[in-house]
């Protein structure tokens, strides 16, 4: 038994050794394996092979450790300073935000991100940048509702909506965010009427994913469904033909162009404040904003590039160009708890 | 050679005692019987002296060294004493052989050890089967031999015989008494059957209530017990209260208790003290006929007897010095 | 009459002189074990004397009701559901011969393979609008029916199709065992079938059914991935929310405390409807005889005990092979093929691992002599009560802790620089499976060793063979069968862990549930198919496994 014991320990520390090892090297800078350790909330077949590309192009090995964003924040706080995390990738400009007040996250210089992220896309203090743009937009029932019907998210929240919405839980993200938005713009007391307004008129209690949402339209359980753009571009590229026809049935609009632009929300990346591969954590995003690597995210995840010299797949061009929102998404992170204490007070489940 | 000095257990923090304030000592190749009713302790008393529990107070002694105290306790399997368990507890899946010679330490002699102890119990032949094949009687004689083999200094049967019919269990008795007294082994067995214990005990641990009620010889036991409780306990007894005596007109010592046992008395016999008594009832028993009594002064008596041919009304009378008196 | 030197001999100073006495080696052992298992749970409590987060009150006021009510209702539902299929099925297997009733037996254990967020997934995809009951209804040419699944009715039907195996194997394993000559007698006296069923058969079964049934209200309460999907909030949805939405570990470990009251009441349930039931060494019972009965009952019977397993394993497998079809060029390769081993691997460790502490804890308590040690010792089972994510942030607490001095020690005073000795490598894993895993192995192995009569070790010991080797000559060929249960046991579940693994695994490291997990949660749904197929198929064989055990037993 005690043999057990001690077989079961040395495989671990076997395991552990051989991180410290690594880290050693890379820290002395003496190794002839490099790395970079990569928390990301991402986990898409396109990004695997954007992190292989990175690795042929530099010979700096990729360590991937895959979580939800909130997981892996609160594993680099507990970490400290000896967390191995080099760079943090999230799915929303929120949780990067709050890692960065959370001390987590280090300010960079590089000309390279300067240039490439617009400015409302990144930290104004340079302590993550965006990498992949989302809008929240509407999906309607072609046949029931007229384009000229829509038009601003506040508009959601009024009467001639009554138990047509269809929108997903307040615990996810993208909500939060967009909420976030509606409170800098509109300020608290109006968001929260907004979304108890919203909340009036759900044609379900939320529960799904986006695609979700888009499914119940077509099956007429409302007539409005708010999603994040890319998971239509996906639903009409599934292989699943009924999701292709479904995505199909419905329209889409972009809300709020006569006013302040489309809420989005970006994926992006920022670098550990006690990253061992502090260099090559650099390296690692200016390769994610390059050209070459915003072609992939765009095209294979219908997700809009941040470089703005990319253009966006085929699909998100016929959906044409639209005006986005430029409020600097730092302030969504800043007001994502407002937004969830809001959103509970509401009764938005 | 074993001592019990002053051993209490509670099992509930001192509201009720298992046993209080226990002492006693057996000889070296002694039987000891000890013997009580369910409850009265005497499991707890051997399992604190197999080690298996823990006393509260007072001390074991085994050949000079101290087993268990309040400040020290050997562990069970360091004490070199054998025990015999009530539901015998073979390892099922052994086979006789590796049974009997599971606790033999010496690794040379192990099977021949094994072997010869089958032998003794009357085994032999047998050492391939498992448990499960045999009789009730053979796996007693399987544990016996397995708490034998290791040489142990002190033996403990717990109930050796509670689990087997009637003709078995006399058969068995004598054979494994027998056996004991061969090897010489000093040993405790525990009993709520008094037969059991006049039959092969050199001496006789009487319990109640945890507190030992009387220790003697088996002999002694029968002839001065020193209660109404241990006199009924080894046959059937009728206590002679205030209004039998007046009955059989035999004033007695006011200061003591008395006792009469049932063998005593005698039917339409002379005898020192005499009354007349009216059957009321009788209930065929084979060897022995129950008669339910009532005497001359209304009161109500059962009495057994081999006479099955009784008339309705009998003389009934005892002698002086078969009463059985007692201090309270 | 109270005798006088009672007082003296339990006063505090001879009581504490015996303490003394009786605290060998394995009472400190056993402390040890305890308190390594405990630690998480430690952690968190003291968590909890920091008091509150603000939102503490935000949450009571908007959702606690939402959550008590939501929790409560499940737990209701989900025992009225897995009542009357686990036990429902069980009495059907053991008391009648029909059709395939062999093959049903262990196709009705088969849904525990299947993790329940997994479940949800698949259900959500049949009755989808463009699911498959669509395209069979549309195939047939009939009107689309559309059945909301996702909502707290759906989700206690998820829960409980997934979970109702615990109680059949449970009730089925006395059944079997014990029942035989209880029902003969019944039969003798002329009872009924539904009477001997109803008076006797349920009443008798009923630890064994409650024991079963409080391992599946554990899992309910446990339960995150299919109550987020389906947008219930319940408890556990809550402490994810608190933690990671609100950022309030504060609150969120209030809400796990009220979560583990929760679960205390339901073992203290479990205690105290058991209070008078002896456990006995059984003797071998006679096994029932089964009833043939009339070809149509016979046909009716089969598909009566068909109906779970077709709700909880023919149809969400199926659903999932439709999606496997539609993905596997995108999924399957050579690296998943290396997940999977690397899964496979992670389970059997983690399995052996915990096994190993559960009998280590049974068996220390046991050679312990202090009277408190057992009690104590089943302080080291509540880690099961403890969402997976409480327990991963309550092994980070302690074991960072030691990793940060441990590379302070090695900076300072060798002068070499390490990595984490714990986080971030197996050990952390391995240390919190074990932690949330260990009743999982400690009930079978309890069961079984509770059958060995206290006599049969007892014996070895008095001849003059110490505790472990009476346990490896004796004790362990005698509940062989429990502990490879147990093995068996916790494998799956680690293979089916989600929320831990999250937090804690390694770098190079990842499993078919974080895999499938990460698909489905990024909806492509379709994406999961086959790490979760991989999943189901991975723990089908030992399940069928076990089911052979538990029949030879």
């Amino acid at each position: 038994m005690k043999k057990l014991i001690l077989t079961v320990f040395s495989i671990s520390v076997l395991f552990s050794c051989k991180n410290s090892d690594k880290k050693d090297e890379a820290e002395t800078g003496a190794s002839t394996e490099q790395e970079v350790n990569v928390y990301t909330h991402r986990h898409y077949e396109s990004d695997q092979e954007l992190f292989k590309k990175f690795e042929e192009k530099t010979g700096i090995n990729v360590n991937i450790i895959n979580a939800s964003a909130d997981e892996l924040i609160q594993k680099m706080t507990m970490e400290g300073e000896q967390s191995p995390a080099d760079v943090l990738i999230t799915v929303d400009a929120g949780r990067l935000e709050r890692a960065k007040s959370n001390d987590l996250l280090q300010a960079v210089s590089s000309d390279i991100l300067e240039e490439k992220v617009p400015s409302h896309l990144k930290d104004a203090n340079d302590y993550w940048f965006g990498l992949t743009k989302r809008a929240r937009i509407i999906a309607y029932a072609k046949d029931r509702v007229e384009e000229s019907e829509l038009s601003t998210y506040e508009d959601l929240a009024s009467d001639k909506w009554k138990d047509k919405i269809l929108i997903r839980s307040s615990s996810n993200i993208y909500n939060q965010s967009l909420m976030a938005s509606i409170i800098v713009h509109d300020g608290e007391e109006e968001a929260k009427k907004w979304a108890a307004g919203v909340v009036e008129n759900m044609a379900r209690s939320p529960k799904g994913g986006d695609r979700d949402q888009i499914k119940a339209v077509v099956a007429g359980e409302g007539d409005l469904a708010v999603v994040n753009s890319y998971y239509v571009g996906k639903m009409l590229n599934s292989n699943d033909t009924e999701e292709v026809e479904t995505a199909e049935k419905v329209g889409l609009f972009f809300p709020n162009q006569d006013g302040r632009g489309t809420h989005i929300n970006v994926s992006g990346a920022g670098v550990a404040k006690y990253a061992p591969n502090k260099e090559n954590a650099i390296k690692f995003i200016e390769f994610l904003i390059s050209e070459d690597a915003q072609k992939v995210f765009a095209h294979s995840n219908y997700e809009y590039p941040v470089n703005e010299k990319v253009s966006s797949a085929p699909q998100l061009q016929e959906w044409g160009e639209f005006k986005e929102d430029t409020l600097n998404l730092s302030k969504l992170g800043e007001n994502n708890k407002k937004a969830v204490i809001l959103f509970d007070e509401a009764g938005w489940k | 050679m074993l001592s019990i000095n002053s051993i209490s257990k509670s099992f509930d923090k001192g509201k009720n005692f298992a046993l209080k304030d226990v002492s006693f000592q057996v000889k070296e190749g002694a039987v000891c019987a000890i013997v009580g009713e369910s409850g009265s302790g005497k499991t707890t008393l051997i399992r604190l002296i197999a080690g298996l529990e823990r006393p509260d107070a007072g001390s074991i002694v085994l050949r000079g060294k101290e087993l268990s105290s309040v400040k020290k306790l050997v562990a069970p399997e360091k004490r070199k004493i054998g025990l015999v368990f009530q539901e015998y507890a073979l390892f099922p899946h052994f086979d006789l052989l590796k049974n009997v010679s599971y606790g033999i330490s010496n690794l040379k002699n192990k099977k021949q050890r094994a072997l010869e102890m089958l032998d003794l119990v009357g085994l032999s032949g047998l050492e391939k089967r498992y448990p499960h094949q045999l009789s009730g009687g053979q796996q007693q004689r399987v544990a016996l031999a397995r708490a034998l083999a290791p040489n142990p200094s002190l033996l403990i049967l717990d109930e050796p015989f509670s689990n087997l019919d009637a003709m078995l269990r006399m058969q068995l008795r004598n054979q494994v008494f027998e056996i004991i007294k061969k090897t010489g082994v000093t040993a405790i067995f525990v009993t709520h059957d008094t037969q059991d214990a006049l039959s092969v005990a050199d001496e006789i641990l009487i319990l109640q209530n945890g507190k030992v009620i009387q220790k003697d010889q088996a002999s002694n036991l029968y002839t001065k017990p020193n209660s109404v409780y241990v006199a009924s306990l080894f046959g059937n007894t009728i206590q002679l209260n205030q209004e039998l005596q007046t009955a059989f007109d035999c004033p007695l010592n006011a200061d003591c208790c008395h006792a009469i046992r049932n063998e005593s008395l005698s039917i339409n016999k002379e005898c020192e003290y005499v009354t007349h008594a009216r059957v009321l009832k009788k209930t065929f028993m084979g060897n022995t006929t129950h008669l339910l009594l009532k005497l001359d002064n209304g009161h109500q008596i059962s009495v057994v007897t081999q006479d099955d041919n009784v008339a309705d009304h009998i003389k009934i009378g005892f002698n002086s010095t078969d009463v059985l008196e007692f201090a309270t | 009459m109270k005798p006088a030197g009672s007082n003296e001999v339990f006063s505090i100073k001879s009581r504490l002189r015996r303490l003394k006495r009786d605290t060998n080696r394995w009472s400190i052992l056993t402390l040890a074990i305890v308190l390594f298992i405990a630690l998480p749970v430690i952690a968190i409590a003291v968590k909890l004397l920091e008091g509150p987060g603000e939102t503490w009150w935000h949450l009571v006021d908007n959702l606690l009701a939402d959550y008590i009510g939501n929790s409560v209702f499940l737990i209701f539902g989900c025992s009225i559901l897995v009542l009357i299929m686990g036990v429902g099925c069980a009495w059907l297997v053991a008391r009648f011969e029909f059709p395939f009733r062999k093959q049903l037996e262990w196709l009705l254990i088969l849904p525990l393979a299947i993790p329940s967020y997994i479940v949800a997934y698949a259900y959500a995809g049949v009755f989808d609008y463009g699911g498959s009951l669509n395209l069979i209804l549309r195939f047939l040419d009939f009107e689309f029916i559309r059945i909301d699944i996702m909502n707290k009715f759906g989700l206690a039907f998820v829960l409980s199709i997934s979970l109702f195996p615990y109680v059949y194997v449970s009730s089925r394993a006395f059944f079997l065992n014990q029942a035989g000559n209880l029902l003969e007698a019944s039969t003798m006296l002329g009872v009924g079938e539904f009477k001997s069923f109803f008076k006797l058969m349920l009443p008798l079964a009923r630890p064994a059914i409650v024991a079963g049934l409080v391992l599946v209200l554990m899992e309910v309460l446990n339960d995150y991935g299919a109550a987020q999907y389906f947008g219930v909030n319940t408890f556990t949805t809550g402490i994810f929310r608190a933690w990671f939405s609100l950022e309030e570990p504060e609150t969120a470990v209030y809400l796990s405390a009220l979560l583990i009251s929760m679960v205390f009441a339901l073992i203290l349930f479990e205690k105290w409807q058991r209070r008078n039931m002896q456990v006995t060494g059984n003797k071998a019972s006679r096994h029932i005889h089964r009833k043939v009965g009339a070809p149509l009952m016979q046909w009716f019977r089969f598909f009566l005990v068909l109906i779970p397993v077709l709700l909880g394993f023919l149809i969400p497998v199926a659903q999932l092979i439709y999606w496997a079809f539609l993905t596997a060029h995108k999924v399957f390769d050579l690296n998943f093929i290396l997940l999977s081993l690397q899964s496979f691997g992670i389970a059997l460790i983690t399995a052996i691992v915990t096994v190993l502490f559960a009998t280590l804890l049974i068996y220390f308590a046991k050679w312990s002599s202090v009277k408190g040690i057992k009690s104590i010792s089943k302080l080291g089972i509540l880690g099961y009560a403890i969402p997976g994510a409480v327990v991963a942030i309550g092994i980070m607490i302690p074991t960072l802790t030691f990793d940060k001095w441990f590379i302070n020690i090695m900076d300072t005073v060798f002068g070499i620089e390490t990595g984490f000795l714990i986080n971030g490598t197996l050990v952390a894993l391995v240390y919190a499976y074990s932690v949330r895993f260990l009743a999982v192995a400690y009930n079978p192995i309890e069961s079984t060793a509770l059958k060995v009569s206290d006599s049969i070790p007892d014996s070895s010991k008095m001849l003059g063979v110490g505790n472990f080797k009476t346990f490896f000559k004796i004790e362990f060929p005698l509940i062989k069968t429990g502990i490879l249960s147990a093995i068996i046991l916790v494998f799956i579940d680690v293979l089916k862990e989600l929320p831990l693994t999250l937090i804690l695994k390694p770098f190079h490291i990842n499993t078919l549930a974080v895999k499938a997990f990460e698909y489905a949660s990024d909806e492509m749904v379709m994406e999961a198919a086959i790490p979760s197929l991989f999943i189901i198929f991975t723990a089908t064989i030992p399940v069928i496994f076990l089911n052979r055990l538990l029949i030879k037993e």
